[in-house]
Order: C-alpha cells, then sequence, then structure tokens
C-alpha cells in the first residue's frame, strides 16, 4: 500500500494543523478555491458530450484537483483542523503508489490493473447492490450476485435487523450484524464453489468498532478483502473515518476510499465535480493509504450519476486520473430507475460504457436512488459488466462511446426526475434458488439486444 | 441606487455592497417593509433557481448571506414598526451515530432563506442535546435528520425525552431523511413529516398554525 509509512504524521497534523471554525470550511475555503481553479484552468463542460476526448482538460483537471488538495488541505471535524499535505508528499506517494494489486485468495485471486483510456484490457468488475435488504433474502443475494461470471469482487447488501433485532448504529446489534454480513458472504462464496473470491465487505459497519470486529482470517473479512473508509462531502474527515484506515492498514486488508463528489452541492457543476473526484482519489492515496479509489459523484437532486452532466464529469476525471497517475479507481453507477426496468438497464449500460473506455474499473449498479430496500439486483451489474468487457475488447474509442452514450440517454434523460421504481429484489428474482425470474432474463435480453445494435459487440 | 439594484446584489451573492445599498435606500426613505417584501421574492426566486440545479449550493448560501446583511441593516426599523416577521425558531441536527449531513445542510439554508431562525447542532447528536438546545433557545420545533435505519431509533427517543420531561407539548417534533416517511413520523408520534427541503418551510409554518 502507497502511504501506511505516513499515517502517524498525518494523524498527528490532525491535532496541529490550522484551526478553522467547521462552518467556514465549505463557504469560504472549498468552494471559491475550487471555483478560482476551474477558471484559471479554463474546465468548461459540454453537454453535447457526455463522454469526451479532450486530453489537455483531462491533464488540466488533474493540476486543478492537486492544487485543491493542496491549498484546501482535508479537514478533521473532530479537532477543528486542517490537514495539510505538501506538494512533495503527494509526489511521492505517486511514486510509490503501485499500478497493480493481486486481491482475493487462491483459485479466485484476480489482478487489478491501473488502465489506460481506450484500454482493451477488461475493467476489473466489483458487483454491489449498494443497498440494504430484508434479513432473510440477503444471503440469496450474495449467493445471486456471487453466480455472476464477469464479478471480480462482491461488495454484498446490507443488513438492517440481525435475528430480528433492529441493527443500531454503533451499539452491540451492529456488532452482530457485522458478522452476520461477513459470515453470509464467505459461506455463500463457499456454496458456491468461489471461497476465495475477493470482497469488499462489510457495508453494515456504520461504526468504526463494527469494522474492527470482522477483521479475522478464519471466519470474517480477511486480509486479502478490502474496506472502504469514507470522506465527509466533502473533504472532511473525522477520527471515526481515520479510526478505520488505520486500523484496515495495521490488519493488513486493502484500503478502498469512498467518496461522492455531489454535483449541485459545494463542488457546484459538472466542472467541479470532476475536479473533486479527482482530488478525492490523491486523498485516498496519501491520507488513507488507499489501494483504490470508489467513486459515487452524483447528481444532488436525483442522486444519481447517469444523466450526461454527471457522465461528463465521470469520463473527464477518468482520463485526467489515467493520463497522469498509476492509480486505481472505481466507478460506481448510480442510476434513477429501480430493478427489472428498461430504463435501469439503459443507464447501467450507459455508466458502464462510458466509465470502461475513460479508463475506469467497475463498481455496478446501485439502483432507484440507491434509496430503497430490496431494490438492486445483480442483472443490472451484469448488463454492466457484459458492456464493460465488450466495449474494452473491441477497442471502442471515446468517440463511439459519446455516440452511443446519446442514443441512449435520449431514450431515458427526460425521466431523471419521475424514474420508475421498479421491482423489489424477492419480486423479479426466484430469492430461493437466487436466479432472475423469466420476465426480468427476458427483458435483459431485449435491452441487450438493442444496445448491441447500437454497436456494442457482445461475445455471447 | 434601486430596489431593484438591490435585488440583484442579493441574486449575485453579494454581502458587502447589499449591507451598502440598503443603507442607501433606507436614507432615501424607502419603506422598509417594501424593502423586505421584495428581498424575499427574490430569495424565493433563488430558491427556485437552486431546486431545479440552475445554480448551486455555494451560490445559494451566498444570496443567503447577502440577504442576511440587508435585513441586519433594516432591523431595527423593521422591528420598530413590528415588521419583522420571523417564522419560527428551530433546532436541527443529524441523530446520533450518523454522518449524513448534506441533507441536514440543505434544510438548514431553505429554512433560513424562508424566514426561521435555525440553531444548527451539527451532525451525530445525542437526543437529549435536541432537547437541551430547544429549551434554552425556546425553540418552536426540533428537527432531527436520520439517512439510516440503523439511526431511526434515536428520533423516536428525542420525544421519549421530551415525554419523560414532561414538555413534549411545548415543542413540533419534526422528522426527515431518506429512509424515514409518514409513517415513521405516525408510529413515533412525531408532529410532522418533510420528503424533502423544499417543502419544509411551508410544511413548517402550517404545523405551527395548528393546521
Ligand atoms: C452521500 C452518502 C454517504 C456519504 C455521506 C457524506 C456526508 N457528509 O453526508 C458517506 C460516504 C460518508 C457515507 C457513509 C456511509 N453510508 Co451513506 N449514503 C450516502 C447517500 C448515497 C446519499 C445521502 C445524501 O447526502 N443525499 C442527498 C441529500 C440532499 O438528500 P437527503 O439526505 O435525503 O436529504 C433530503 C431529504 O431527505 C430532506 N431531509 C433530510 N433530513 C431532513 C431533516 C428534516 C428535519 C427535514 C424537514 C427534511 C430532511 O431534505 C433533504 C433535501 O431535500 C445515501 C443513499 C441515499 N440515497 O440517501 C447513502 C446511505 C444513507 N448510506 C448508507 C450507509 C450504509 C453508509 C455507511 C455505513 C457505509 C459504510 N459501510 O461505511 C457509512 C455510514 C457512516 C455513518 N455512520 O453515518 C445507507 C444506509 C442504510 C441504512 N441502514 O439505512 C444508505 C441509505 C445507502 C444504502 N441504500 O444502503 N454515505
Amino acid at each position: 500500500m502507497a502511504t501506511p509509512y505516513r499515517h502517524w504524521e498525518i494523524l498527528e497534523r490532525s491535532r496541529t494543523g490550522k484551526f478553522l471554525d467547521e462552518n467556514d470550511f465549505l463557504p469560504k475555503v472549498f468552494s471559491p478555491t475550487l471555483k478560482k481553479l476551474i477558471k484559471k484552468y479554463d474546465i468548461k463542460y459540454d453537454p453535447k458530450t457526455p463522454c469526451p476526448s479532450d486530453e489537455g482538460m483531462a491533464d488540466r483537471i488533474w493540476q486543478a484537483a492537486w492544487d485543491l488538495f493542496r491549498d484546501v488541505g482535508y479537514y478533521n471535524t473532530d479537532s477543528h483542523r486542517i490537514i495539510e499535505i505538501a506538494d512533495a508528499e503527494i509526489k511521492e506517494a505517486l511514486y510509490m503508489a503501485q499500478g497493480q494489486y493481486t486481491v482475493g485468495g487462491g483459485r479466485e485471486a484476480r489482478v487489478m490493473k491501473h488502465r489506460s483510456i481506450e484500454d482493451t484490457q477488461p475493467p476489473f468488475c466489483i458487483m454491489s447492490p449498494d443497498i440494504t435488504v430484508d434479513e432473510k433474502y440477503h444471503q440469496s443475494m450474495c449467493m445471486a450476485y456471487l453466480k455472476e461470471p464477469l464479478l471480480d469482487g462482491l461488495c454484498g447488501p446490507i443488513l438492517e435487523e440481525t435475528f430480528g433485532h433492529l441493527i443500531e448504529s454503533g451499539g452491540p446489534s451492529e456488532i452482530s450484524g457485522c458478522i452476520q454480513h461477513i459470515q453470509n458472504q464467505k459461506m455463500a462464496a463457499r456454496l458456491l464453489g468461489r471461497p476465495g473470491v475477493f470482497m469488499v465487505a462489510v457495508g453494515t459497519a456504520e461504526h468504526d468498532s463494527g469494522q474492527i470486529a470482522v477483521s479475522n482470517n478464519e471466519w470474517g473479512v480477511q486480509t486479502t478483502d478490502a474496506r472502504l473508509v469514507g470522506s465527509l462531502t466533502e473533504f472532511k474527515t473525522a477520527d471515526t473515518l481515520l479510526n478505520r484506515s488505520l486500523h484496515y492498514a495495521q490488519y493488513g486488508s486493502f484500503t478502498g476510499n469512498l467518496t461522492g463528489a455531489i454535483y449541485g452541492g459545494w463542488c457546484g457543476g459538472s466542472e467541479g465535480t470532476a475536479i473533486t473526484t479527482v482530488a478525492y482519489s490523491l486523498i485516498g492515496l496519501v491520507i488513507h493509504g488507499a489501494m483504490f479509489n470508489q467513486h459515487f459523484p452524483f447528481h444532488l437532486n436525483y442522486g444519481s450519476n447517469t444523466t450526461r452532466e454527471l457522465l461528463w464529469s465521470i469520463a473527464m476525471a477518468g482520463q485526467a486520473l489515467s493520463r497522469n497517475s498509476k492509480l486505481l479507481y472505481t466507478s460506481n453507477g448510480f442510476a434513477n430507475a429501480g430493478p427489472m426496468t428498461e430504463m435501469l438497464f439503459r443507464e447501467t449500460a450507459a455508466h458502464a460504457l462510458v466509465s470502461t473506455v475513460t479508463s475506469w474499473q467497475l463498481w455496478e449498479m446501485a439502483s432507484t436512488r440507491n434509496k430503497y430496500r430490496n431494490r438492486a439486483t445483480p442483472l443490472e451489474a451484469r448488463l454492466g459488466c457484459e458492456v464493460g468487457h465488450a466495449v474494452a475488447r473491441q477497442g471502442m474509442t471515446r468517440e463511439q462511446a459519446n455516440e452511443i452514450a446519446n442514443r441512449l440517454l435520449a431514450k431515458y434523460e427526460n425521466n431523471a426526475a419521475d424514474a420508475p421504481m421498479g421491482c423489489e429484489y424477492h419480486e423479479c428474482y426466484n430469492a430461493a434458488k437466487a436466479v432472475p425470474t423469466v420476465e426480468h432474463m427476458d427483458m435483459f435480453r431485449r435491452i441487450k439486444d438493442e444496445i448491441a445494435e447500437m454497436g456494442v459487440e457482445f461475445l455471447y | 441606487m434601486s430596489l431593484e439594484k438591490l435585488c440583484k446584489l442579493i441574486e449575485d451573492g453579494d454581502a458587502v455592497e447589499a449591507k451598502i445599498v440598503t443603507g442607501e435606500l433606507l436614507n432615501k426613505g424607502v419603506d422598509p417593509l417594501k424593502m423586505i417584501d421584495s428581498l424575499t421574492k427574490t430569495m424565493a426566486h433563488v430558491g427556485e433557481l437552486f431546486a431545479k440545479l440552475e445554480i448551486f449550493l455555494p451560490e445559494i448560501m451566498l444570496s443567503g448571506e447577502a440577504l442576511s446583511a440587508a435585513v441586519d441593516v433594516l432591523a431595527p426599523y423593521l422591528d420598530a414598526t413590528g415588521g419583522r416577521e420571523v417564522k419560527g425558531k428551530v433546532v436541527l441536527g443529524v441523530v446520533k451515530g450518523d454522518l449524513h449531513e448534506i441533507g441536514k445542510n440543505i434544510v438548514k439554508l431553505i429554512l433560513e432563506t424562508n424566514g426561521f431562525i435555525v440553531k444548527d447542532l451539527g451532525y451525530n447528536v445525542d437526543p437529549l442535546i435536541f432537547v437541551k438546545e430547544a429549551e434554552a433557545m425556546e425553540a418552536d420545533f426540533i428537527a432531527s435528520s436520520s439517512l439510516m435505519t440503523t439511526t431511526m431509533p434515536r428520533q423516536l427517543e428525542i420525544i421519549e425525552i421530551l415525554k419523560s420531561k414532561g414538555i413534549r407539548d411545548k415543542y413540533k417534533v419534526v422528522i426527515g431523511g431518506a429512509p424515514t416517511s409518514q409513517m415513521w413520523a405516525d408510529k413515533i408520534g412525531a408532529d410532522l413529516y418533510c420528503y424533502d427541503a423544499k417543502s419544509a418551510p411551508e410544511l413548517f409554518s402550517a404545523a405551527l398554525a395548528g393546521k
């Protein structure tokens, strides 16, 4: 990992850095600095190209992101102080970063490798519903995802209850829920014959104690797995978060840096969202010692990232990161529509297509604005990952991807605000067998044919 | 100097100039009540632009600050004429165990720009703190945000503490946040549930008026 050797120095800066009232940090420091940088580096959003190919602008976004992190720093809300980082430290961390890691264990071990723009190497595919499920469907859903052939890693559904007890954040029920979560997931992997499969776990842990409780190579989250540490939007952290990154490093598992820059919020528009996303990758590397960055920029009102203003940010951030670093970063899709709707399949395809050609690894797919229990299934993730593999293999260019993205957008973007909610998992999957219903599969095939017709060359 | 110019300054979020121009207009004898009326309309317009994301959070924040700067200058005149309407006093925070603060911040902004006084308690706030702060501020509303099913029980605890202290009816208890619902509000006996920030000012006012 890149920076555990600096962890202590960084933690100390939480105590010794410049004092600032939290209320002033975003309006007086973050947003004005970002605004100036957008102007200085002449970053401009163009709604006509959801998948742009302006490499000069990509490099300027990289520079702006670097300046943003160095000039603004990272705010610790517990100490009310700013962790500041110098240019040389960013350079050192980037030099030390590895362009690839082997994750997962035994036969299921996989390499996650930095991708170039329009790379023909397929993206690393992490699948996740990103959502909570009823306890009775938890294991079934884990199974259903693990049955996906293209899955390289699993981030399982989140539990709200454990043996009938409501899980309460920070309390004992959370510790139990976290153990149940990882054991369900590991058991599903063993039953399916993929015991070593890479996992990002556990989402049920809302508190650092929940994460720490499941670190165990015999029965819990293994050192071949990864865990996430979030940032408080934007550019803020807290001791409970720093506790996680320190623990992950000390335990020896992989760290993923979880961030969702918000379009319409403190970042402003598409330009600021792209710059902030890139800057978060530097934060992940330097502050949290992250092996990969898990980005889900999203629209403040819709809670999605499949409309053109967000696709643009994703495409530009990917190109900036690819051209200027060897970092690893997953693009986490957030759709407006719910499971078993044509709209969700189209949204997922557009997200995966644009992300893949602009160098991202894939993390598919949060459905229904990531808001409603049981509303996500592996089938949309399958479509996203099949699209990702196909467009990489055929060497699709950004121009082609842009054209297809525009055609897909034309079919759904007007419905972003009032997207259909679709079904719950057990309504479009046979939960006992963890397989999609016939009707669901039919819709999948129909939309896949439609996308193939647009120029995506699926192998099967 | 015209009232239109002042409104434009509010829209552009220029607090420094807005303050100066407000003073000038007062000196010229423009009616402070008329001024506050125009400014409120401007802010409502800014709010609409933000709701459609034609402008973004930093811009509406600046407009809010410019409005506050102008209202500060007007305050002594308005208080004299009884024209400064405070629609209600609110303590607002995200419940204990929950770090999701974005929604709460937007609610704060929308309430403030619509004439409510808001005491922001931040996030990860103990239920008892909500109650103590409400007492200290003599608030009308105790409003809490929860973004996780695992922290929703803290909203119920606020109500239980109020009952234990025998002061349940002194406050309107409001809840919000993505996983919460009217059903949850009914279940825990909250006075009001808001689906989003946009609808909050009107619903708060209606709740206070007992509608
Ligand atoms: C952004 C986000 C994060 C960010 C938060 C950054 C921050 N500083 O706020 C980060 C990355 C840090 C994060 C962390 C986590 N998150 Co999170 N996150 C989200 C996400 C995607 C969006 C939330 C958001 O900001 N929306 C935008 C705002 C504008 O909308 P809003 O909050 O709903 O507010 C609006 C209305 O609800 C209303 N409103 C809100 N509050 C109030 C209050 C009142 C009084 C009123 C009147 C109105 C009102 O007005 C607002 C504007 O209209 C949600 C999913 C979702 N769709 O909600 C998950 C979600 C909330 N997270 C979730 C989880 C599980 C986590 C983690 C545990 C992940 C992990 N394993 O580490 C941690 C928990 C950390 C903690 N202890 O709190 C789950 C919760 C599941 C559950 N149990 O219910 C969700 C629901 C995702 C999911 N579907 O599974 N997350």
